[in-house]
């Protein structure tokens, strides 16, 4: 990226000397237009932010963290969102232990082993298109695997929720962004440089070795943001959560007794953005600033988890450099 | 095997490892099936999709996809309303998503010096990362009140217009990099040959490094097309229910999306009448095959100009 | 170094589903003891239905469930079509409804094996409405409504365009303005629509137009979102539409609720009293329907009715913002439950 710049400013150089330092008013113009569709976005995203957050003050004011602790209710003076809050946790830790290794394994396999022919370009061209799908398709996959075949199947539909648990929605979820993992740990492996491989390689380690001891590694750091990616995009995500079971609804509770298992299994479940999506719909003015309060909160929790990530990068970086 | 023990210590040769060799093919293996797990998916996904979308087809006449709009509970499938609806979308979203991305990415590609790059590229990086339900309710809350019925007084509170702008915020970030990521792939050699024949910044930038990015280009806005047709939360919130075609963006409207959602919403699983909610995966068949056509558009543009670079 | 990181990463992710096991169920449960509800009950209730019920069911679960926390209750409102669909396929144990079950639905309910009780426990008012500024428009008969949004008004972009109709069907309220009428109401899926079809338009569009023709006019602003109702409503100067009543107080300072002419009381207001005592013509009483197949081996399911009907259940009901029975009606549910309770 520097690169790109640094030859960028050695243009400007050459470009300078031919022309001289100031920029002609066409120049000036299409510069300021250019940059004005730049700056749009950071307005409009600045317009978002302070609106949402206008909105949710009133609810913080008067009830403080307790919004994050509480349940929901239909009552907009009490409902909280810990269920979601806790309901999103639970997805992305399965999206952790299924897409993480899924993705990076595929990936490795892609960049690594795989030679160039016809198979693997069709993969690659199928995990690129699969990662154009869009969401609510992979809830339909979703309703129709995990929940009808695999949950439903395996866990029994007579009553209780039939299917719909946190586990056919966390598969749910890992199968929509392993596309996302695969391509972002796929251009990490590519950014390694040839010269590591190849001297690993001469000094007689096998593929694997040499993947496991020098490459991962070093690509490490770009994994990470990619993971980042994928874990803000499964944090966000509620379209596929609505066909594949969360519980879309003003008031549910979990039994206190319930084992692990059986919580997973069997009992129902929401997550963050579903809740958001259910508050946005209520027509009680309280509402309203309900679901701002519930976006900030959502917010905050991905501002966190990227926050952390660029520290966990950095810390890496240095590590390897 | 030992090839030699010497004072300082032995030599062992390890490339024959049997050990070695069969954790290298097992590797190999397991990485292989998680690669081609990939294509599990896909088949799968077409598999549910065609599945019951055939069963919802034979369980319909087929004049019930010409009928006056998209009511599923009253057996009026009219297919064509969704799609215009969802086009519309697209068409407001890419006037939003196409000057805004394109300008952002020229100017990130070609003018900004790398302090101001180092601060302005991660606000789009910040608006990709935003859920679209966060742009629903802004679409609903601020952008409907404040700016549609600002400009006309009479749109109603879910207009096309409203759900249209904000699908195009989000596809903002997508257009600018991919945009961006083509214009980068342009070789300075080209730049620096148009600087040497006197052409100025904003020529080199508008008439030289855009058009050889072009097919880049072209795929960043058929990408985003795709990513604003398939769009389902900011549409189920901001867009409306109205199932009669609808050409007025001040008005609602139906997306091919919303559609869905609302199936899936109201899971109507009438017992008898399957009909209704089987239309949930027909529409899905149909957004699938849309967004998959557009996707491979744009990989073979994408293909061009890497090969080209 | 990257075996330790997929370490950390499986912990992380153990960690996650940990807390998630011990938080849910979060909050601060109380411990009062409700009427009639046995704290030791375990197993899991699931609801769906109507949405104008689910928030009464929803407190009511509320308070069952902090006196029973062994128990998993689940709340939805997808409408009282879809909720009546999940019934009948067993999917779920009480089907909230505004409406009472259809002939089709109970079909279906018989030919799956589901046996239910049906219980009578709120009334609500369907409310017409328009804009506070409209002062042309304050009362009307269900032959207006039928002119205005009928089967055959699709089209009529204008107030005045029914008046043709309306003259045909002696609707005492014509003609009406010449000005836009736009139409914001629930869509399809609702009980709320259904049963302002069934007791506004079935009657007169069967009589005109033959069987299976009772719908509205397909060419309104449908909504699923209450919110957006009332808000289409109160932009616009000369709308109509119609929300349950509760949803209609909540927004009294900008809407105007319209009375409706019942000919021979005259043009009856909605309001509690009128409402329950069912003098305002678009009264309709709300639902739940139980199942009873297996009541025996599910006394979590036998409570959460019993406390639902109980005092201090049914008070939930006001508290949600609708009216509660008279005496004799939750009588008249006290003993149709325990008719199928056995």
């Amino acid at each position: 990226m520097s690169a790109h710049a640094e030859a960028l400013s050695a243009t400007e150089l050459v470009r300078q000397s031919i022309e001289g330092r100031r920029l002609s008013p066409v120049d000036t113009l299409v510069a300021f237009t250019l940059l004005f569709t730049l700056l749009s976005s950071v307005v409009i995203l600045i317009t978002l932010l302070a609106d949402t957050i206008a909105a949710a003050m009133p609810v913080f004011q008067s009830r403080g963290l307790s919004f994050v602790t509480d349940s929901l209710s239909p009552s907009a003076e009490e409902a909280g969102i810990w269920q979601g809050i806790m309901g999103s946790l639970a997805l992305i830790g399965f999206v952790i232990v299924v897409a993480f290794p899924l993705g990076v394994a595929a990936a490795v396999y892609l960049e690594e082993y795989a030679s160039d022919n016809r198979v693997t370009r069709f993969i690659g061209a199928n995990i690129r298109n699969l990662a154009g799908v869009p969401s609510i398709v992979y809830g339909i996959l979703g309703l129709f695997l995990f929940v009808e075949i695999f949950m439903g199947g395996v866990f029994g539909a007579e009553g209780g929720i039939g299917g719909r648990n946190v586990i056919a929605g966390g598969l749910t979820l890992a199968v929509l962004v392993l596309p996302i993992m695969i391509i972002t740990t796929a251009e990490a492996l590519r950014a390694v440089p040839r010269g590591l491989r190849d001297a690993s390689l001469a000094v007689g380690a096998t593929r694997w070795e040499t993947i496991r001891h020098h490459i991962l590694p070093v690509a490490f750091p770009a994994i990470l943001t990619g993971s980042v990616l994928t874990i803000a995009r499964a944090f966000g995500e509620s379209a596929a959560l609505l066909l594949a079971g969360a519980q879309l609804s003003l008031y549910f509770s979990v039994a206190n007794d319930a084992s692990f298992v059986d919580l997973v299994s069997n009992q129902p479940y929401t997550a963050l953005p579903i809740i958001i999506y259910n508050f946005a719909r209520q027509p009680q003015a309280g509402f309203v600033s309900l679901t701002a309060a519930a976006i900030v909160v959502l917010l905050v929790m991905l501002l966190t988890v990227n926050a952390a990530a660029v520290l966990a990068r950095d810390r890496f970086e240095r590590r390897y450099r | 095997m030992v090839i030699a023990k010497t004072p300082g210590g032995t030599i062992i040769d390890l490339s024959g490892d049997i050990r070695r060799r069969r954790r290298e093919r097992l590797v190999k293996a397991v990485f292989f099936a998680a690669a081609t797990f990939s294509i599990l998916i896909s088949l799968a996904i077409v598999l549910a999709l065609v599945g019951k979308a055939s069963s919802f087809v034979s369980s319909i006449e087929l004049n019930q996809l010409w009928a006056d709009g998209w009511f599923p509970r009253r057996g009026r499938f009219q297919l064509p309303a969704l799609l215009v609806h969802s086009l519309i979308i697209t068409g407001i979203a890419m006037l939003v998503a196409v000057p805004f991305g394109l300008g952002s990415a020229v100017y990130l590609s070609e003018y900004a010096r790398s302090g101001v790059r180092r601060v302005l590229k991660p606000t789009l990086e910040i608006l990709a990362g935003i859920p679209s339900v966060v742009l629903g309710f802004f679409a609903l809350q601020f952008i409907s009140p404040n700016i549609v019925r600002g400009l006309f007084p009479g749109a109603q509170s879910a207009n096309l217009l409203s759900a249209g702008i904000a699908v195009g915020i989000l596809t903002v970030p997508l257009v600018a990099s991919v945009a961006e990521d083509a214009m980068r792939a342009v070789p300075l050699s080209l730049r620096e040959a148009s600087y040497g024949l006197g052409a100025k910044r904003w020529h080199t930038a508008l008439r030289v490094v855009f058009p050889a990015a072009i097919s880049g280009i072209i795929a960043a806005m058929i990408l985003g097309i795709s990513r604003a047709v398939g769009e389902t939360m900011v549409v189920a919130l901001a867009a409306g229910l109205n199932g009669i075609l609808n050409l007025n963006p001040i008005e609602g409207g139906l997306t091919m999306t919303g559609a869905m959602a609302n199936l899936a919403v109201g899971s109507d699983q009438v017992a008898g009448d399957v009909s209704a909610f089987q239309s949930l995966f027909f529409v899905g068949l149909v957004l699938f095959a849309l967004t998959l056509g557009l996707n491979v558009m744009s990989e073979r543009l994408v293909r061009r100009y890497r090969q080209r670079y | 170094m990257n075996v330790r990181i997929k370490r950390l990463a499986g912990l992380v992710a153990v960690l996650a589903l940990v807390l998630a096991a011990c938080g849910d169920g979060g909050g601060e449960a109380s411990t009062t003891n409700a009427d009639g509800a046995n704290g030791n009950a375990s197993g899991s209730i699931v609801v769906s239905g109507s949405s104008t019920v689910e928030p009464i069911t929803a407190r009511v679960g509320k308070a069952f469930d902090e006196a029973n926390p062994g128990v998993a209750t689940s709340v939805e409102g997808p409408g009282t079509g879809d909720g009546f669909a999940r019934f009948c396929n067993g999917e779920t144990d009480i089907s909230d409804a505004s409406r009472p079950i259809k002939d089709e639905e109970a079909a279906a309910c018989e030919a799956a094996g589901v046996e239910y009780v049906e219980l009578h426990i709120a009334t609500d008012g369907l409310t017409v409405m328009t804009n506070p500024a409209n002062e042309s428009v304050s009362c009307l008969a269900f032959t207006d409504l039928y002119a205005l949004l009928g089967p055959e008004s699709e089209g009529f972009a204008s107030w005045s365009d029914a008046n043709d109709l309306a003259a045909e069907l002696g609707a005492p309220h014509a003609p009406y303005p010449d000005e836009p009428l736009v139409i914001t109401a629930p869509g399809e899926e609702s009980g709320t629509y259904d049963t302002f079809v069934e007791l506004v338009i079935t009657k007169l569009s069967e009589e005109r137009l033959g069987e299976d023709n009772a719908f509205t006019r397909a060419d309104y602003n449908a909504s699923q979102n209450d919110n957006v109702i009332v808000q289409g409503i109160s932009e616009n100067p000369t709308s109509l539409g119609w929300v349950g009543f509760a949803f209609f107080e909540e927004n009294q300072d900008v809407l105007k609720a319209i009375e409706i002419d019942s000919g021979e009381s005259g043009c009856v207001a909605p309001t509690p009293e009128t409402i329950a005592g069912f003098e305002y013509p678009l009264s309709r009483p709300l639902f739940i329907y139980v199942k009873t197949n297996d009541l025996a081996s599910r006394p979590e399911l036998a409570a959460f009715v019993d406390y639902y009907l109980s005092e201090e259940g049914l008070a939930w009901v006001s508290d949600a913002g609708f009216v509660q029975l008279p005496a004799d009606d939750v009588a008249a549910t006290r003993a149709a439950w325990e008719g199928a309770a056995g």
